[in-house]
């Protein structure tokens, strides 16, 4: 039996831009709406989830590189933002910086741990982000363990913080569909597969992982940028917690990995009932998420996402 | 004469203490089908891996077009128009038939950026092959036949000067394995080279120009078909030596 994959029709490719466009206008006109201020927030965390959700899925869901590192980008970008913000450089110039140093640090990683393929990358991975955070909680320039706290010294509205991670989340959508349907992409898709055979094939494994690797860095250290602004508080067992790599990474598995809608969703979902969690089982909400997660591989390595979907197609063929 | 496209000096691979290519030296013309033939383990995918940049060698030298390429890697002598196929087919499965040769296409000798060019460019390669109505179907779902010619379809979509098909034919009826070798006559005539490793010595007499035989990772004999097939040497490699075989020491498995 073969199945057909169809080319998706132009109506189909339309409705691939006009919809975000309308969840994008809806949300951005949703702070005039008088939503407490609550929700709000609530929205604002979310759009940051959502965020590094989409950045570690470049690597890991795309490319099949699974990193438990990320709170060290994450980390990397909420310190270069609280530093610079509270010099009093420009909040924004901040959060380019905030994607800019992770990336870079994002290179001195991959350049050891790439060369490691499968379980034996994601236990380097481990091992980077323990000694980030090692040496994050005894670094005195900025506040060693006790933690950093962030004084703004310009003026600002507090829904600057909704628009901005809106605009970030918008971008982090952009950059993965922009990759996925790229020449880029496919390589991504070939590494993923079957690195020896893209090489044979004339990909370089290695440059690629290093290169989205960058890009993910990137996305996940402006995200640590733009929380660290909001929380105007950060310290090293938060941001840089193995707690923090883990919810990076667990997002966009219990979405749908490797698929761009998949991650948000992950994001979304798991940016709404954190916080619920936490406070409701403050004990065992950890339990939970290590639960879901084990239940999720079981049943439906394709996330919430792969459910979806099976959902709708039964919808469609009616029987 | 013009310099051969590709130029093999002692090549010599170890795996410990074992040698499973020794000293192998050969030229390859330009636009021939060259042909390796040899008893399994005699060293012949060891060669191409080592050829296409998989293994690094334990001495010798390799030379494309007169440049030193040994010890590059595969997707490098990619660039340079070195492709090889593999006897263990290896598509991308969880992507279509396209797209496995669409990637081909995009990173290829001609480094197609945009995906729309890259998408025509594979599709031409697929109807040359007569897989295009497998073109989105996903390569888990094709039949292992298709497969073999997919992984063709692959290593031309790069557009090689010289390809390295291994064991293209293994496994495929008497049909299909005359289609292919139909198929690599007209690669040939298009203007590549070719290298061809294959067990089926019959297929391999019936469209090569050149033939080494390789045994215990040496060059036993090379020549044109009609001499190899008359070769002393080979016929016992093969056969065993008259009345040796009670000794058990050179069977062929």
């Amino acid at each position: 039996m073969t199945t057909a994959v169809f080319a998706p029709s132009r109506l189909e490719a339309r409705a691939r831009f006009v919809l975000p466009g309308l969840l994008l206008v809806v949300l951005a006109l949703l702070p005039t709406a008088g939503l407490t201020p609550n929700i709000i927030r609530l929205l604002f965390i979310t759009f940051v989830w959502v965020t590094t959700s989409l950045g570690w899925n470049l690597l890991g869901g795309f490319t099949g590189q699974v990193s438990f590192g990320f709170a060290v980008f994450y980390g990397l970008g909420a310190y270069t933002a609280a530093l610079m913000i509270d010099r009093g450089a420009n909040p924004y110039l901040s959060f380019l910086a905030a994607g800019v140093v992770p990336a870079l640090a994002s290179v001195l990683v991959g350049l050891p741990t790439f060369r490691l393929r499968g379980p034996y990358f994601a236990i380097a991975t481990i091992g980077v982000s323990e000694a980030t955070r090692v040496i994050m909680n005894n670094l005195t320039i900025t506040g060693g363990a006790s933690g950093f706290r962030i004084v703004e010294h310009r003026p600002f509205r507090q829904v600057d913080h909704y628009y901005t991670a809106l605009g970030m989340a918008a971008l982090a959508v952009a950059v993965s569909f922009l990759i996925q349907h790229s020449k880029f992409g496919m390589a991504l898709r070939a590494i993923k597969q079957d690195e020896e055979a893209a090489a044979d094939l004339g990909v370089n494994p290695y440059a690629y992982k290093l290169a989205i690797h960058a890009v993910a860095a990137a996305l996940t250290g402006m995200a640590g940028g733009v929380f660290a602004r909001y929380a105007a508080f950060i310290y090293p067992q938060g941001v840089f917690a193995f707690q923090t790599s883990v919810y990076i990474l667990l997002m966009p598995v219990i979405g749908g990995i490797g698929t761009v809608w998949g991650a948000v969703l992950g994001g979304v979902v798991f940016g709404m009932v954190e916080e619920q969690l936490v406070a409701n089982f403050p004990q065992i909400h950890l339990l939970l998420y290590g639960s879901l997660l084990i239940l999720i591989i079981l049943a439906e390595p394709d996330g919430l996402a792969g459910l979806l979907g099976k959902f709708f197609r039964r919808l469609r063929t009616p029987r | 004469m013009a310099t051969p496209i590709l130029e093999v000096e002692k090549l010599t691979k170890y795996f410990g203490g074992l040698a499973a290519v020794k000293d192998v030296s050969f030229a390859v013309p330009e636009q021939h089908i060259y042909g390796f033939i040899g008893p399994n383990g005699a060293g012949k995918t060891t060669l191409f891996s080592m050829i296409a940049g998989a293994l690094e060698p334990s001495a010798g030298r390799i030379r494309s077009r007169g440049k030193d390429v040994t010890g590059q890697q595969p997707f490098s002598l990619v660039k340079s128009g070195i492709a090889r196929t593999h006897q263990v087919v290896r598509p991308f499965r969880a992507m279509t038939v396209l797209e496995n040769v669409q990637v081909a296409a995009h990173f290829g000798r001609k480094n197609i950026t945009r995906t729309g060019a890259a998408r025509d460019h594979a599709m031409q390669v697929l109807a040359r092959l007569g897989l295009e109505r497998l073109a989105n179907t996903l390569a888990a779902n094709i039949s292992l036949g298709d497969q073999k010619r997919l992984e063709l379809a692959r290593a031309l979509a790069t557009d090689p000067e010289l390809l390295l098909c291994d064991e293209i034919c293994g496994g495929l009826s008497p049909t299909e394995t005359r289609t292919m070798l139909d198929l690599l006559e007209r690669i040939r005539q298009n203007g590549t080279t070719i290298m061809y490793v294959e067990h089926d010595v019959k297929a391999i007499m019936a469209v090569c120009d050149h033939v080494m035989v390789l045994n215990y990772g040496q060059k036993l004999a090379e020549g044109k078909p009609e001499e190899i097939q008359n070769d002393q040497a080979v016929i016992e490699a093969y056969l065993g030596k008259a009345g040796s075989q009670k000794k058990g020491s050179r069977t062929v498995a």
